[in-house]
Order: structure tokens, then sequence, then C-alpha cells
């Protein structure tokens, strides 16, 4: 990653023009001709930098206003296969195996869902617990969002970089 | 398009497939367009509509954390008074290190994620939340993240009409 890649994840995080040619567009402003915007972001993805280019949606606003974190708890030392089970859900959002507070909060392995309505988010995740054999969750729904931006923000905390 | 405020089937089919990877071509909306059947002046007028009424938040890059040097991640859920959710909320959010900050319906009422450049970064920016809280280690869970298995927001959107059955 030179300077320049930074100046374009800079520029690329305020998100695309709504323009015929956006990656031009962005181009006017580093001094790069289209192509070779294109070329540096085909680089930075496979440099495992950018993971995937995607419209951000507020999925609220189009009703799907159910959000929950489920927590599941492995028996013994099923971990690695629990993880790849509740992954394999096309509805599933995210997955994540953490690190326990012995005795007081024994859950290995977290999921994120959303959906139209509680009781669909509900009945999605009582099936997943069924098909994977896995009695023991808790369904966390939010309540309210104080805060939701990228995890990874280069004018914020774009990390090493500061 | 006038006052129209509920996405149709083809806004829906648009924010399905803005989900996806986008095209690396000069024009990727002529792109996306023609996969759906619909002009590249179309599927623009309709991106706009849908970014000003904020359905679109922007159309970016997601960026991996290890590579760009954050290198340990958290989440961390806190048992607090009622009364004090908005307060301790946003001390909370305040932090740039923090990137998701909900209430859940639990004893644990505050859940909230910490990324930084390692654990000694993590550690602090905890220590300085519950300093300035007031809230005891007992009434905290700090859930390091021991392994990402999946990261991948995709929504099934449905049709107003539809939604009653799901």
């Amino acid at each position: 990653m030179d300077p320049v890649d930074i100046q374009l994840l800079r520029e690329l995080e305020h998100g695309l023009l709504l323009v015929p040619a956006p990656f031009e567009e962005i181009g006017k402003r580093l001094g790069l001709r289209g192509d070779e915007v294109m070329d540096r972001i085909r680089l930075l993805k496979e440099a495992g930098i950018i993971r995937k280019f995607r419209a951000r949606i507020d999925q609220r606003k189009v009703g799907i206003t159910a959000n929950a974190l489920v927590a599941w708890k492995t028996a013994g030392s099923g971990g690695n296969e629990l993880g790849k089970q509740l992954a394999a859900f096309p509805r599933v959002s995210h997955c994540y195996e953490r690190r326990v507070v012995p005795g007081r909060w024994e859950y290995t392995h977290y999921t994120v869902h959303h959906g139209y309505s509680k009781d669909q988010v509900m009945e999605e995740v009582r099936v997943i617990a069924e098909k994977i054999g896995c009695p023991e969750y808790t369904v966390l729904f939010s309540t309210r969002e104080f805060k939701r931006v990228p995890n990874v923000r280069m004018r914020e905390n774009g990390g090493g970089i500061r | 398009m006038s006052g129209r405020l509920l996405p149709d089937q083809t806004d829906l089919a648009i924010l399905t497939a803005l989900q996806e990877d986008l095209p690396l071509v000069s024009r990727p909306w002529e792109a996306i367009a023609e996969r759906l059947g619909i002009t590249e002046t179309e599927i623009i007028s309709r991106m706009k509509m849908l970014k000003d009424t904020g359905i679109i938040r922007d159309i970016s890059p997601v960026l991996e954390s290890h590579p760009l040097g954050l290198h340990a991640a958290t989440l961390v859920a806190l048992h607090v008074p009622e009364e004090r959710i908005d307060e301790i909320a946003a001390i909370i959010s305040s932090y740039a290190e923090v990137s998701h900050n909900f209430q859940r319906d639990h004893y644990y009422s505050l859940w909230f994620t910490i990324a930084a450049q390692n654990g000694e970064g993590i550690h602090n920016v905890l220590d300085e939340i519950l300093q300035q809280t007031g809230i005891p280690e007992s009434d905290v869970l700090n859930l390091p993240t021991i392994k990402k298995i999946k990261i991948d927001v995709r929504f099934s959107f449905l049709p107003a009409q539809f939604r009653e059955n799901t």
C-alpha cells in the first residue's frame, strides 16, 4: 500500500458518486485515470485490504427493524463445528467465536440476525437451533441503536496508519 | 417517482444487486442495470432516490481490520441502570475505537464493540470507559474475539405485500 492507495481508500470511504463513470470521477481528485483507479482497487482486493465493494443499506428504512444478537453455548469441544454450522445459514450475517467469562457467561459463539419482525427472527433462530442440535442459546434483540459505523474507518481508526 | 415513499420491486432488486460485490468496470451502474433489464439512466435515478431517502447510506468498500493495523477486537456487555443508559451510551459512542453500540433487552443492556491495534489498546479504552462511568467490573462482560467466522451482511428484501407471511 502506497500513499496513493491510502488517499484512494480515503476518497472511496465517502462513497462512489452516482454518475455513469464513478471511478473516473474519483481518479480526477487523485490525478489518476479511471482504469488506474480500478487497477488499484483490484490490487487492494487481492491484498485482502478491501473485502468487498457494496452498498451500505439502512435496513430499518425498508422495514427490517428486528435485529438480534444470538449467543450460543457449545458443549465441550465441538466449538469449531458449531461455528461452521452457524455460519452456513445464509441469513446469518455475522458469526464470531468469543472468549467466555467462566462461571458468569459461558456462551462461545455469536450470530447476528435481521428480519421484518421479532417473530420472524425468533422462528429463524429456533429452526437453526433445532437443525444443528444446539438447545442452549440466548436471543438479544436490540431496542436502540446508539452507534453503527463501519468497523474500519480510514479517517478515524484506520489503524496502524495513524 | 414523485412522492413515492416505499421502494418498489425494482428498487428492491437494485438494493439486492448492490449488496453483491460491485463490478470493477468503468460503468458499473450500467453493468448492474443490464442484468436487471433497466437502463443506466433509470438505475442512477433510482439509486439517487434511495440515497436521498437514506435507504442507501453509501456505496463504499468494506475494509479488513488486520491489514489496516487493527489486530484486536472485543464485544463488551454492561449491566447499566435504566436511568443511566443515555448518559453511558453517549460516553461509549464517543470513542473512535467503538463501532457498534446497541441497547439490548437483557440484564446486560448495553452491548458495544471495540477494535484496536492490540489487546492493550482494547484494555485502555475499556478501563477508561469503566472509570468514567463508574460501572463495576462485576457488571461487565468482556468477550474478546477468538475467531471471525463470517461477516456477510446481506438482507433478504420482501415487497410489503408478502411480509405478513414471514
